[in-house]
């Protein structure tokens, strides 16, 4: 046998074995970290020694009784070795030369790997890895993430089950029941993220969704009395039934009522009817899996889509969204509810979930939209809807399949789509606007540097004849396509438009964009945020308004105001209070006093060089550097000062003619070596950091701030 | 990727020890999630003949009996080595005897 496939056999073995050694083993020493090290030794060893000898009759025992003697050796030679490991090391000497390993084991280790405290991501992760048998980078290529991430992600797992003494044991009574769906919802997200796979090439990624049926079925014989997992099995192996028929020839997705049912896999769907049959006869209420299972069965029960037995599966799902009331599950009972009683009554429902925060990205919402719009004969607005959902998703062969429903519905509506498409442009969505028109936006661009907007009645936009030709996207790319935006501000406005278009469609006529429209997506987008993300966003949509003439679409949002006091100014009194204190350093000093004699920016007053200083004008003007460290620094502001700042100055400046006026501390280390600039060439002291300079004044002035936190350093800065 | 096993039949007569081995080996499969069918087969059955428009069914698929399939189990592996692990594991069980593995392409 040539050692690559002795090698291979090794690692088939090993996915067969190892949820079972490592579990033995888990029990064996109390650490899963520890466990799969040992398995993984004696893993080792059978490459070393099966290419030669030949795969032993009982490979798992093998592997066992090796890992065992390494866990002994192991327990013994350790610099820990104290009372218990002894104790543990005799043990597990004694125990019997064939270990066997106990049936729960692998079940426990399930348990584990499932554990709530570890985060979503990390419980996939340990579950493929431990209980799979898979390794980082198999789990890596799973989901197209780099292999140190995954690898990363198991190592922290690990740490935070060992730090968090987890006991290796099955939880009784209501612990289980929290338990064990964890471990279902573990199971069933890697069924989804192979099943409907949100990134990448491929609508289906069949190895996650055979990994997920093993890992259930598994679920489901070592807990045969749990109704859920014999309905997560059923749900999913009737879902897997359908693989084949879910993407056509090119590989585009095929919706379930257009699927060719012949080429439903029988074999699964009988052996998910016969999961749903030993859920039933459990008995109980049924749970959401066992729900969604009843659901996939009326489906595949149907011997055409027109026999879909719609007003059964809309009942299902009335009952699953009270057990699980999640936005997706209401997005699907709506599209049942739109089978079962019309596209109309579906729609009312989707609309409902337009303002659900977390649906914000979620492709499938515009999607189903578009669809029961398309049904309703909305044509436009269904086209738009298809476009959105193909922005938000990231998966290819589906982003390609909604552009092609949007275009159809173009060629199928000649007349619809002169009114509501841009006529210039022939190619839909994402497509950078050529030239506008003459009367196009770009002429009609806003004065930069925080100049009043531009009357509306003066933009391009109202003067032109026919703004129902335009589109969205099409005026956001316009309005942040102008060489007048510095890069900065570009930056803002380009986040609040990007939210727009995706919220609402790079499609939508700029005449369907109204006030309410912009409030909602506001609400979804950032309902939570912090007043000032809220206000940045809120002027920058006022900004594009003003600019496209479109009107007030600010109108529903209210300007939030900050946490307050912070902002107001310090008062001379207590500056001078301030000035007079001995425990405060002459660079404070001096650094306070010239913020609040100049009024200037603190990044430009920290920026100041001492060559920059005009002593006897009182004035400096700071240097700004470049966006990257190549790029010289550019005039800045002129920073002027008065008489108090100029009796400080010359001490703070000493013996220096050149590098930065405010230093920092002590001199950096030789990892974190600031630019030249920012080095004062006969201290060898770095630049005075921001941060620094408003934790010094935040200590400085805690006595000062009723509410005990510091005030901060633009405080100092006069307004008048 | 699926695989069809089949065995074929042998003269070992099973005694108590290899049905217990077996009813374990089936069991684990399915409980690994492996295992998606399995049965005996008939080792006579019927053969069909097309020739022309002429159809013809004969007794007995298998003219000797050691050609015979005694046996079919359909598994759902992550790759051709583990269903050879298998194959290794179940004629460990049954003893001298021949199987033959074929992927299935649904």
């Amino acid at each position: 046998m040539p050692a690559t496939d002795a090698h291979r056999a090794v690692d088939a073995v090993w996915k067969l074995e190892s949820a079972k050694i490592i579990a033995g083993l888990t029990r064996m020493v109390r650490d899963v970290g520890l466990a799969e090290e040992l398995a993984q030794d004696a893993l080792v060893s059978a490459l070393e020694q099966w290419p030669g000898q030949g795969i032993p009759d009982n490979p798992g025992a093998w592997l066992m009784s090796v890992a065992k003697r390494r866990a002994v050796d192991h327990l013994r030679r350790s610099q820990r070795l104290d009372l218990r490991h002894e104790q543990l090391a005799h043990e597990l000497e004694r125990a019997e030369p064939q270990p066997q390993p106990e049936a729960d084991d692998v079940l426990r280790l399930m348990f584990l790997s499932c554990h709530p405290a570890l985060p979503a991501e990390a419980r996939v992760a340990l579950t493929l890895r431990l209980v799979g048998g898979l390794t980082s980078a198999e789990i890596a290529r799973a989901y197209l993430v780099p292999e140190a991430r995954i690898t990363q992600r198991i190592a922290a797992a690990k740490r935070t089950l060992a730090e968090g003494r987890v006991p290796f044991e099955l939880p009784d009574g209501p612990e289980l029941a929290g338990r064990l769906s964890s471990v279902l919802g573990v199971v069933y997200l890697i069924f989804n993220e192979g099943y409907s796979a949100t990134a990448g090439d491929d609508l289906i990624r069949p190895g996650l969704c055979l990994e997920a049926l093993r890992l259930g079925r598994l679920l489901a014989e070592l807990a045969p009395d749990e109704a859920e997992a014999h309905g997560l099995v059923a749900l999913m192996e009737i879902q897997a039934s359908r693989s084949a028929a879910r993407t056509g020839p090119t590989g585009e997705p095929v919706q379930l009522h257009e699927q060719n049912r012949g080429r439903w896999d029988q074999l699964l769907i009988r052996r998910g009817f016969t999961a749903m049959l030993r859920a039933r006869a459990l008995g109980g209420p049924p749970g959401p899996y066992v729900l969604q299972a009843a659901i996939a069965v009326c489906h595949a029960q149907a011997p055409t889509a027109q026999a879909t037995d719609w007003a059964q599966i809309a009942a299902l799902y009335d009952a699953l969204v009270r057990l699980l009331p999640t936005p997706v599950v209401r997005l699907n009972r709506a599209v049942a509810i739109a089978m079962a009683h019309g596209p109309a009554a579906g729609l009312a429902l989707v609309n409902d979930l337009l303002a659900d925060p977390t649906l914000k990205d979620y492709a499938q919402l515009p999607g189903v939209r578009g669809d029961l719009l398309a049904r309703l004969g909305r044509n436009g607005q269904a086209r738009a809807e298809f476009r959105r959902a193909a922005a938000l998703t990231r998966n290819t062969a589906e982003r390609a399949f909604l552009l092609r429903r949007a275009d159809t519905l173009d060629a199928t509506e000649p007349s619809a789509s002169s009114v509501e498409r841009p006529t210039e442009r022939s190619v839909p969505n994402a497509e950078r606007p050529t030239e506008p028109s003459a009367a196009g936006l770009a002429q009609t661009s806003e004065p930069s540097g925080g100049a009043e907007p531009p009357d509306p009645s003066e933009s391009g936009l109202a003067r032109d004849a026919a703004p129902s030709g335009r589109t969205l996207g099409w005026a956001a790319e316009a309005f942040l396509d102008r060489d007048d935006l510095d890069p900065a501000t570009a930056r803002s406005y380009d986040q609040t438009l990007r939210r727009l278009r995706l919220s609402l469609g790079a499609d939508l006529p700029l005449t369907a964009l109204t006030a309410a429209e912009v409030a909602r997506v506001f609400a979804t987008a950032w309902g939570a945020a912090a007043a000032t993300t809220w206000n940045r966003h809120r002027s920058a949509v006022r900004s594009f308004a003003a600019w496209a003439g479109l009107g007030d679409l600010a109108a529903g949002l209210d300007r939030r105001a900050g946490t307050g006091a912070p902002t107001a100014p310090i008062g001379p009194e207590r500056l001078a209070a301030l000035q007079s204190r001995t425990d405060v350093a002459l660079r404070e000093r001096t650094l306070w006093l010239l913020l609040h004699e100049s009024g200037a920016a603190v990044t430009a007053v920290l920026a100041l060089n001492v060559e920059d200083l005009d002593l006897d004008d009182r004035r400096a003007r700071a240097g700004i550097p470049g966006p990257t460290a190549q790029e010289p620094r550019t005039d800045g502001p002129w920073v002027s000062w008065r008489a108090g700042t100029a009796r400080l100055l010359p001490e703070l400046i000493g013996d220096r003619t050149r590098g930065p006026l405010f230093l920092a501390d002590r001199r950096p280390g030789p990892a974190r070596r600031p630019a030249d600039g920012d080095l004062c060439p006969d201290t060898g002291r770095g630049r005075l950091s921001y941060p620094r300079a408003e934790y010094l004044f935040k200590q400085a002035t805690r006595a000062l701030d009723p509410a005990g936190q510091g005030l901060t350093l633009r405080q100092l800065r006069t307004r008048d | 990727m699926r695989y069809l096993m089949m065995s074929k039949t042998t003269d070992n007569t099973p005694d108590e020890k290899l049905f217990a081995e077996m009813a374990a080996f089936i069991e684990e499969m399915s409980a690994a999630g492996i295992l998606l069918a399995t049965g005996g087969l008939d080792g006579s059955g019927y053969r069909m003949t097309a020739v022309g428009d002429e159809i013809t069914v004969t007794d007995g698929p298998f003219a000797e009996a050691k050609e015979a399939f005694g046996g079919f189990a359909l598994v759902e592996v992550r790759s051709k080595e583990e269903v050879l692990e298998l194959g290794r594991r179940f004629l460990k069980i049954v003893g001298d005897g021949e199987s033959v593995i074929q992927q299935v392409f649904a």
